[in-house]
Order: structure tokens, then C-alpha cells, then sequence
């Protein structure tokens, strides 16, 4: 009966291989994605003899035996590459070339990460995401502005009437962590702060390995719809032969109840 | 009871058992550096009274199948697949070194490197670990080398490099933890020819034809085995009517 059991956790895994794919390829054009990878292990091994084992009291078994029992997804991680550069001229859209995110204030007091720079302002005159949620630190636009201009080290600065020098309104800080890969991904483009993501170094964009800011450009996502299509016809396939392997040891155990 | 139905009953019990080996193997068919089991069934004289006509079947390991996987290009920096032979070395939880193909290689917080099932990946002196770094680079021996945080790309530093190794393929053998290890538990040692290539990742080496058509065969030869049972009983079955009173 092991091989219903060890053939059904090759079913679960590419199952959620596909989830992921399928996930990747949905967010093709989602500004800011960073595409995901299911990481397979081998589960344990049953071991049925012993390698070493003796066998008399001066010869010992060469090779033993130990019977698998599957796979198991241990991880989706995310893949901080860049996505292309996407010249949108509109000029809060603000994308980071290189290492870095941008920080954003949640509702319930947390702070949250994005890639995703296509920032607006609100009723108040704040700077925030497509969602609403406030950039970290808070910038204020004057509601006369006329125009605004975002440097590449993160300053913002904004022309008001009757005025000749732009006027400094904020600046854009970025954070980093050891390792992106760690970030929790929540949805919404944001990411959060884990143990496995270390804590977050905050810095003046282009100073320190950070990323510059590219005013009226956004990140586009990361998926290489190739490599996923590519994903999706490995994942059938591996799903395919282990749904053969269910029903060729159903058939064994249907000729057992049949014959005997 | 006729002793036939006991043999028989061994060799369809044993084809049970190999099925769940063909089905661990496609399991794993998409498994980052799997190396797929092998096995094939030995016999086993039953030693006793009378004549020795009585022969059980028995699975036995052949060990794991030593054909390198197909390469295939990820374009991560951190992951790396080994070119030929070779092994990358991970650690233990109890501190011994265990080797494994599987180079999806990433940097903890702590500045640890582990490979995709968290096993800390070795250097040359112990697990190997980074400062906070810019970008990485991983050379063709194994060589890591890093750009600094804040500093200019032109200022490579290497830091440490991947103990990789090359021990003998009979003597490595398939740990519970589903890594290789040496078959005396020590460790092996280092070897500067091993190659590897960054940006990709080694998959399974399951041949999914092969394993398809053994599964056939074993479905088969577990019939066989069962018919014979089936033929058993019919035997029992036929003397006991000789006996019985009309």
C-alpha cells in the first residue's frame, strides 16, 4: 500500500508546483512581482535492512535497502531578480534600480516593504500606494504644486507658482535586508519583516548598495512567461506519471482482491 | 498449508515493495538533484529439511542511480548545478558533513548560506558565512567572491569557497536525512577539479520512460506471483475434495 501513499505526495507537490506557476503567470503585469519557485525534498527513508548490517558473523550487506517515501515541498521562495524597466512619464511613478524597497505604513501600525512605486496622493496631499497605504517617511504634497521632480538619490521636490527654485518636500528612503528571499509576501505587492529576512537597513537611495529611484518608470514583474510555460509542461507531465503510478498499484491490489 | 503459497506470497509482496522505490523515483522526477534509487530483486534458498527446492525473492538496494541530471539555467546568481562529477557539501544538524547536487543555494539573515532544504553548505574552514554584500559571484571552482556593501562594483573580495568533493560513488551512500554520505561517517576531502556552473540548477536524474516501464513490469510480475497463490489454493482446494466423503 506504500506506493498509493508515496505516489499521492508526488501528486501534493506538483499541485503546488502548478499553484505557483499559475500564481507567476497571473502576475505577468503586475508592477513590482517577484516570481516564486517551489523547492522540492526527498522525504525520508525507511530503512528496510541496514546497510552494513551483518549478515554472518564476518560479512556485512553491501547495499541494505531503504524505501523512499516521496517528496514534499519545502519552500516557495521568492526571486528578488529585477523586472524590466517600464517608462510609464507619469512622475510619481518611482522605480528602484537595484537592491532596496520602499517602505510603507499599514493601517494597524506595521511597516511594510514594496517594489511596487506607483505611488498618488491623497485627499490630504499624502504620498501613497495604489492601495492608500502612506509612504514611510510621510511626504506631503502642496496641494498648488505644479510639477514633481524625484531625483535619483530619493529627493523630492516640487515646483509651486510664483516660484523660481523647486521646493524640497520629502525624501525617499529605502530599506534592505540580508536576505529578500525571507521577506513574508502578504499580498497587495507588500512584503513584511520576518526573522529569516533580518532587519530592515534603511538608507538614502544609491548610497550603500541601495538601488537608485527612476522617476516616471515602474518595475515590471519578474516572471519570464517562457521559463513558466516551460514550468507548467514539466509539472503535468511529473503530474501524469504519478497518477499512473496511483493506478498502476490500484490495479495491483484490484487483481489482489479479484484473484484471491 | 503447501509451502508454495509462502514463496509465492514473498515474490508479490516484494513487487509491492519495489513499486513504492518506482514511486518514490517519480515522486521526485522534479526534484532539484535527486538521484533516483535502483534496486533489483536477489534470491534466498530457503535452507531446511527435505529437498532445497523452495527459493524466496528479495528486494535488494542497488543503490542510487550515478547518471548526472540535466542542467538547466535559472539565472539566479546563488543557484549553481555541479558540472560532471562532484559533490557540494552541506552540514548536519549533529555536525557531520553530508554531500548532496541540490545547489539552490541562499543567504540567512545571520549571513549563513544553506541550500533549498536548510542544510548550512560548507566552506573551506566550516559552514560558510558572508558579510553583508552588494552582489555575489560564485567562480567556476567554487570560489566565492563579493562586492562589499557601499563599495564599487570594481572591489571584489573573496571570501570563502564551497568545499566541493569527489569521493569514490561506491562508497557514498543514501543517508535517512535523503543526503549522500560517506559509508564510514567521515568526511571526505576537498578536491580542486570539481566544476561547477552558476546560474542553474542540476534536476532529477529519474529517467520517467525507464521508471514507467518497470512499473509495468512489476505490475505484471506481482500478477504472476498472485496466480501462482490463486494456483496454490486450487491445489489445496483439489485434494481436500479427494478426501471429503461423498
Amino acid at each position: 500500500m506504500d506506493s498509493l501513499w508515496v505516489a499521492k505526495t508526488g501528486l501534493e507537490a506538483q499541485q503546488t508546483r502548478m499553484s505557483v506557476v499559475s500564481n507567476n503567470l497571473a502576475n505577468v503585469n503586475t508592477t513590482g512581482f517577484k516570481r516564486g519557485r517551489a523547492v522540492f525534498e526527498d522525504l525520508l527513508y525507511e530503512q528496510v535492512r541496514q546497510v552494513g548490517g551483518s549478515t554472518s558473523e564476518d560479512t556485512e550487506s553491501p547495499t541494505g535497502l531503504a524505501l523512499g517515501s516521496g517528496v514534499r515541498v519545502v519552500a516557495t521562495e521568492k526571486i528578488f531578480s529585477q523586472g524590466n524597466h517600464m517608462e510609464t512619464g507619469n512622475s510619481l511613478d518611482v522605480m528602484v534600480q537595484g537592491r532596496g524597497f520602499f517602505q510603507v505604513l499599514m493601517p494597524d501600525g506595521d511597516l511594510a516593504y514594496t517594489r511596487d512605486g506607483s505611488f498618488m496622493v491623497d485627499s490630504d496631499g499624502r504620498l501613497v500606494t495604489a492601495n492608500g497605504y502612506e509612504v514611510q517617511p510621510g511626504v506631503s504634497i502642496p496641494p498648488d504644486a505644479l510639477a514633481i521632480s524625484i531625483s535619483s538619490d530619493g529627493l523630492i521636490q516640487a515646483k509651486l507658482p510664483g516660484q523660481s527654485q523647486l521646493s524640497t518636500v520629502g525624501t525617499f528612503q529605502l530599506a534592505d535586508f540580508v536576505n529578500p528571499a525571507g521577506l513574508e509576501a502578504t499580498g497587495q505587492n507588500l512584503f513584511l519583516e520576518t526573522t529569516a529576512s533580518g532587519t530592515a537597513q534603511v538608507g538614502t537611495p544609491g548610497l550603500d548598495g541601495l538601488g537608485m529611484t527612476v522617476q516616471g518608470a515602474l518595475e515590471g514583474s519578474n516572471v519570464n512567461v517562457v521559463e513558466e510555460l516551460v514550468n507548467m509542461i514539466e509539472t503535468q507531465r511529473a503530474y501524469e506519471m504519478n497518477s499512473k503510478a496511483i493506478s498502476t498499484s490500484d490495479q495491483m491490489l484490484e487483481y489482489l482482491n479479484q484473484t484471491l | 498449508m503447501d509451502r508454495l503459497i509462502y514463496v509465492a506470497m514473498t515474490g508479490a509482496k516484494q513487487a509491492m515493495r519495489a513499486m513504492t522505490t518506482v514511486s518514490h523515483n517519480l515522486a521526485n522526477v522534479a526534484t532539484t538533484g535527486f538521484r533516483a534509487d535502483m534496486q533489483s530483486f536477489g534470491s534466498r534458498p530457503v535452507e531446511g529439511e527435505g529437498l532445497p527446492t523452495r527459493v524466496n525473492a528479495v528486494v535488494e538496494s542497488q543503490g542510487w542511480n550515478r547518471q548526472n541530471g540535466t542542467v538547466v539555467a535559472t539565472g539566479r546568481d546563488l543557484d549553481i548545478a555541479i558540472n560532471g562529477e562532484g559533490w557540494l557539501t552541506v552540514q548536519l544538524p549533529d555536525g557531520s558533513e553530508a554531500y548532496t547536487r541540490a545547489g539552490d543555494l541562499r543567504v540567512t539573515s545571520a549571513g549563513t548560506v544553506e541550500n533549498g532544504d536548510g542544510h548550512l553548505v560548507m566552506g573551506k574552514n566550516g559552514p560558510i558565512t558572508l558579510p553583508e554584500f552588494q552582489s555575489i559571484f560564485i567562480g567556476d571552482e567554487g570560489s566565492i567572491s563579493i562586492v562589499p556593501i557601499g563599495q564599487d562594483p570594481s572591489t571584489q573580495v573573496q571570501v570563502d569557497r564551497l568545499k566541493l568533493v569527489n569521493p569514490p560513488a561506491e562508497d557514498l551512500v543514501k543517508g535517512p536525512q535523503s543526503l549522500m554520505q560517506l559509508k564510514g561517517g567521515e568526511s571526505a576531502v576537498e578536491d580542486g577539479l570539481v566544476r561547477i556552473v552558476t546560474g542553474s540548477l542540476e534536476s532529477s536524474n529519474v529517467n520517467a520512460a525507464e521508471s514507467l516501464v518497470q512499473m509495468i513490469q512489476l505490475s505484471r510480475q506481482y500478477e504472476l506471483q498472485l496466480k501462482a497463490v490463486k494456483t496454490a489454493e486450487e491445489n489445496e482446494q483439489a485434494s481436500a475434495a479427494l478426501l471429503r466423503m461423498q
